[in-house]
């Protein structure tokens, strides 16, 4: 054999031996995920990413999940996309075709939820979106989509919640909101907060806007203090929380703080500090109930560092998959959709039950935690009317 | 074939349809900006209202992806003839800040403006349809045709002029605003209708998908390629979109290796893949004989170095 | 009136930090003709280098501040020898030097996130964060220094720059680079002086920034508005600089406070083209060629 034909022989092994590898191994599952692992949204991305395999991790050192009979361990594919709409369908499409995975976990952003639902569908790969909370991730033109599915409540229900404790519990009657104009969470709480609170007979005194990047809020806020308002709503992330309630309070404003998810961080008493103190906000959970404190104290243990709130909702997400998967009997996308659709699981932020027509968990209770002496205190579960 | 390389090779074209237009600006007049991003989002939207279906939640007009790209691409060249009316006459950096500033207030009106989903963006909720890869195709042969005649016009070796020396094209008798106005309303011509196709790929747009990241991209991929070549523009844009894939094995340090890569690129080879060379037949003869007679040249160079020692 | 006067002093505390950022920007950009994008990956460095001395290794702030500063001197130096120093060499197109700078500036960024992570962090109090209380006027103490530290920076660069015989070898290189060397200026030196400045004052600013808000990896994006006042200013000129700054800060204010918060940007970004038509290189800038 000459040297050219055992160079070929080789490479033509090699060829072999990959393509073997690229293949699904019979007893393990694949499950991709996705989130911005780089960029401004990089500490939910990896947080959850985290909690995904550390979660499979320990599937799998149970001797993984059984499905129609047989052990399956549990691999997690995770992809970056900056938490790009473009990259999202980047990593969606390169989940399913390359990775052939069977569902995909995450991204915690509407913005990156939305444009993915067609790649799911023709690839028949459900999604399960962690903190993605525009109605319509999961439902468009009034029509469920098939494979998307999210274990959080949505904006119209959190601004709802917001709107009437601040009405009905604080008796605040003038609501002033400042909001992230170029963030699509903040548009959408902005929206359902300002149209509940109205609808109520509250009146907006002032509605101002930032735009991504800003760290100086003194100019709307300067506004915001002269039209003398009881609450201020301001839904976005606690980075921005922590310092617009620095500069409200340097500015003299006495009015109670409020926001939405966006909040909850142990980053943000660091931030923040006394200027947050007395700040109350809608949350998916209370973090002292009981369910939550061993994935908890797993996560600090493992990472050193506290969980955010991703890592919770990205926990009940892996529940909701290991329970399809274990109800549809074999791993196929299709049928795993179909298992989704019956989903009733006690997740450890509440009961996740999954609704046919909306794909969002039904009656998901938001909680209201007030911020007191540096730690989370938890108020009470409250439904909007 | 396989989805996730066909979704980048239709990446590729619809960014190359945006770097033509930019390459055709940048690199054969001159002019620098940072606002194409800008004229990508304005082609996107009314791309958008003209073809998603009037049952959608948020209605458009329904009509057909062709009428899209056309109505698309005329309403960024209409804005792009406003803006250049204003700010052609900077020079410079002073021109790169007024594109820059144009990109970001557009996006910030999109961001107001809820008809069209404001920040919340606007799910086309079309299916994302595999054959229109050859929609794009299409489009990329039109818009390569289109500048390459346009740059072997007298047209285009006015604009040379202009990139060369400004103040010897103006004392020429060239009309320097006319033909800087000429570029720049083709090259956001050409990035609106990129917009549109951008749009109808991922079924959604939304005001932050136009931001500058998308604008600098742009530009990197016209400087990789090569400045003044149009087929630098085309491997490049083809290289460039497929690198941040490609560099996923890196995980976190993806992007610390893509900026990496592009110091690379600017130190090692400033000239861009391709700068100033095409990749046509007579191209290729004359980056052929260039070489041969750099070679012939250093031959000769040896020679008499050897005679010199003797 | 309160109202009036409280953002008028908002208006110019946020034009000392881009005051600070932008005469960073326009000392490159004197001497260099570019403007120099990685300015902004320096100042977030500089934060967090102020920000581990005072946390990690638990200096006295004068140390921190002195590591901060010099470290940041040295990554600009640095950036200059690796990205710019090739294209210099060839006499590349200003083009060139800004794509380098954009990918300088997405290495430092990232650089970040992958090393320290992407949580914001906040400085340890160093100054009391109650504002002092003018009847109804409430004027942050940091607000106050950042605006003297603004002054005092640029006083002391144009006088550097004006008395003393490197500051002369500056302003001659900046005049006309190829003629100096001939002149027997080391053009060299001067460049990495200029860098060592240039790297110097984003500390500054950086190690500010994070005091007055807080350290994480985008701080370089607030530098585009830094960048865009120093255009405003006229590229180029300090004064300018800090003058253009202090403008946009006001106007931007005023704007957000009187007219819409949600269209500032728009609306400033009017302004600035406004001013552009009138003054086509700036309050105060240089006449420059239009060449790529």
């Amino acid at each position: 054999m000459n040297f050219r034909k055992a160079a070929f022989v080789v490479l033509a092994i090699a060829l072999v031996l990959a393509g073997c590898g690229g293949k699904q191994k019979a007893d393990t599952i694949k499950v991709g995920w996705f989130g911005a692992l780089t960029g401004d949204q990089a500490v939910w991305g990896e947080n959850e990413f985290n909690t995904v395999k550390m979660l499979f991790e320990e599937y799998n050192a149970k001797g993984g999940i059984e499905v129609g009979g047989k052990k399956y361990m549990l691999e997690a594919i995770g992809y970056d996309n900056k938490g790009d709409a473009q990259e999202a369908v980047n990593v969606t499409n390169r989940l399913v075709s390359q990775d052939k995975v069977v569902a995909i976990l995450g991204p915690n952003a509407s913005g990156n939820a939305i444009p993915i639902a067609s790649t799911l569908e023709q690839a028949k790969v459900p999604d399960i979106a962690t903190v993605a909370t525009n109605p319509k991730v999961t439902v468009q033109d009034g029509k469920v989509k098939p494979y998307n599915f999210r274990v959080c409540f949505i904006d119209p229900y959190q601004g709802a919640v917001a709107a009437g404790y601040a009405f009905d519990k604080l008796g605040a009657k003038k609501a002033a909101v400042l909001y992230d104009v170029s963030d699509d969470y903040s548009q959408g709480l902005t929206e359902f907060f300002v149209k509940s609170f109205e609808g109520k007979g509250g009146k907006i005194v002032a509605k101002e806007g930032f735009t991504a990047g800003d760290k100086d809020f003194r100019a709307q806020l300067s506004k915001i203090k002269a039209a003398a308002p009881d609450v201020i709503f301001m839904p976005y992330f606690f980075t921005e929380v922590a310092l617009s309630a620095t500069q409200a309070r340097e500015l003299g404003i006495t009015a109670t703080f409020m926001g939405g998810d966006g909040w909850p961080s142990p980053d943000l008493f660091k931030l923040g500090g006394k200027a947050v103190e007395g700040g109350i906000f809608v949350n998916h959970l209370d973090y002292d109930q009981p369910t939550v404190q061993d994935y908890k104290a797993r996560y600090k243990a493992k990472y050193g560092k506290e969980t955010e709130l991703n890592g919770y909702l990205v926990h009940d997400a892996v529940l909701m998959l290991v329970d399809g998967l274990q109800r549809a009997g074999k791993v196929d996308g299709e049928a795993l959709a179909k298992a989704f659709e019956s989903t009733d699981i006690q997740g450890i932020t509440g009961r996740i039950k999954i609704s046919p027509t909306t794909h969002n968990p039904e009656g998901k209770d938001a909680a209201i935690i007030k911020i007191v002496d540096g730690q989370y205190k938890f108020l009470e579960n409250y439904a909007a009317q | 074939m396989d989805s996730y390389i066909l979704g980048i090779l239709m990446l590729a074209g619809i960014n190359l349809v945006a770097v033509l237009g930019l390459s055709l600006l940048t690199g054969f007049t001159g002019l620098f900006s940072f606002g194409h991003a800008g004229f990508m989002a304005i082609g996107a939207y009314v791309g958008a209202f003209l073809t998603v279906s009037p049952a959608r939640d948020v209605p458009g007009l329904g009509l057909p992806l062709v009428v899209g790209i056309l109505g698309g691409g005329a309403a960024a060249g209409i804005v792009s003839w406003l803006v250049g009316r204003i700010t052609l006459n900077l020079k410079g950096d002073y021109f790169c800040i007024a594109t820059l500033g144009f990109g970001e207030a557009i996006r910030l009106v999109f961001n107001n403006v809820q008809r069209f989903g404001g920040s919340r963006g606007w799910p086309l909720g079309a299916t994302r349809n595999p054959q229109d890869i050859w929609v794009i195709l299409l489009v990329d042969v039109v818009a390569i045709l289109l500048v390459a005649n346009l740059v072997r016009s007298r047209h285009g070796r006015n604009m040379i002029a202009i990139r060369e020396e400004e103040l010897a094209a103006q004392v020429t008798g060239i009309n320097v605003f006319r033909y800087k106005m000429v570029s720049l309303v083709t090259s956001a011509v050409l990035a609106g209708v990129a917009g549109v196709l951008l749009g109808d790929y991922l079924t959604f747009i939304n005001p932050k998908i136009f931001n500058l990241t998308k604008s600098t991209e742009l530009i990197i991929i016209v400087i990789f390629g090569g400045l003044g070549s149009i087929s630098g523009s085309v491997l490049g844009a083809l290289l460039l979109t497929a690198l941040p894939e490609v560099l996923r094995f890196f995980e976190i340090w993806r992007l610390v290796f893509y900026g990496a890569a592009v110091i690379l690129i600017m130190i090692s080879r400033p000239q861009g893949l391709l700068g100033g060379m095409e990749l046509t037949p007579a191209g290729i003869r004359k980056i052929l004989a260039e070489r041969r007679a750099r070679q012939a040249l250093r031959a000769e160079a040896a020679r008499e170095a050897e005679g010199g020692s003797r | 009136m309160t109202q009036f006067l409280q953002q008028l002093t908002n208006g110019l505390s946020i034009g000392s930090v881009y005051a600070l950022m932008a005469v960073g920007y326009s000392l490159v950009y004197s001497i260099m003709n570019f403007s120099n994008f990685a300015h902004g990956g320096v100042i977030m460095l500089g934060a967090y280098f102020g920000f581990f001395g005072l946390t990690t290794f638990k200096l006295p702030f004068a140390a921190a501040f002195a590591l901060a500063t010099a470290g940041t001197a040295l990554v600009a130096i640095v950036v200059e020898r690796v990205a710019y120093k090739p294209l210099r060499d060839r006499k590349a197109p200003f083009l060139y030097f800004i794509i380098s700078a954009m990918g300088a500036s997405m290495f430092l960024e990232n650089f970040v996130i992958a090393t320290i992570g992407p949580n914001p962090k906040p400085y340890p109090p160093i100054i009391p964060r109650e504002p002092i209380a003018l009847g109804d006027l409430a004027l942050g103490r940091l607000d106050l220094i950042m605006f003297i530290v603004s002054a005092a920076c640029l006083t002391l660069l144009v006088l550097f720059i004006d008395r003393t015989r490197l500051g002369k070898a500056i302003q001659a290189s900046a005049y006309n680079m190829k003629a100096s060397a001939l002149m027997g200026i080391n053009t060299d030196s001067v460049v990495i002086l200029v860098f060592a400045l240039g790297g110097f004052l984003a500390g500054v600013a950086g190690v500010l920034y994070g005091m007055k808000y807080m350290v994480y990896p985008t701080i370089g994006a607030i530098t585009l508005k830094s960048f865009i006042a120093a255009v405003f200013g006229g590229l180029g000129s300090l004064p300018g600089a800090v003058l253009g700054s202090v403008l946009l800060g006001v106007i931007e204010t005023l704007v957000a406070g009187y007219l819409s918060s949600q269209y500032r940007d728009l609306i400033a970004f009017v302004i600035l083209i406004g001013v552009l038509i009138v003054r086509p290189t700036g309050i105060m800038g240089k006449a420059v060629e239009d060449k790529a």
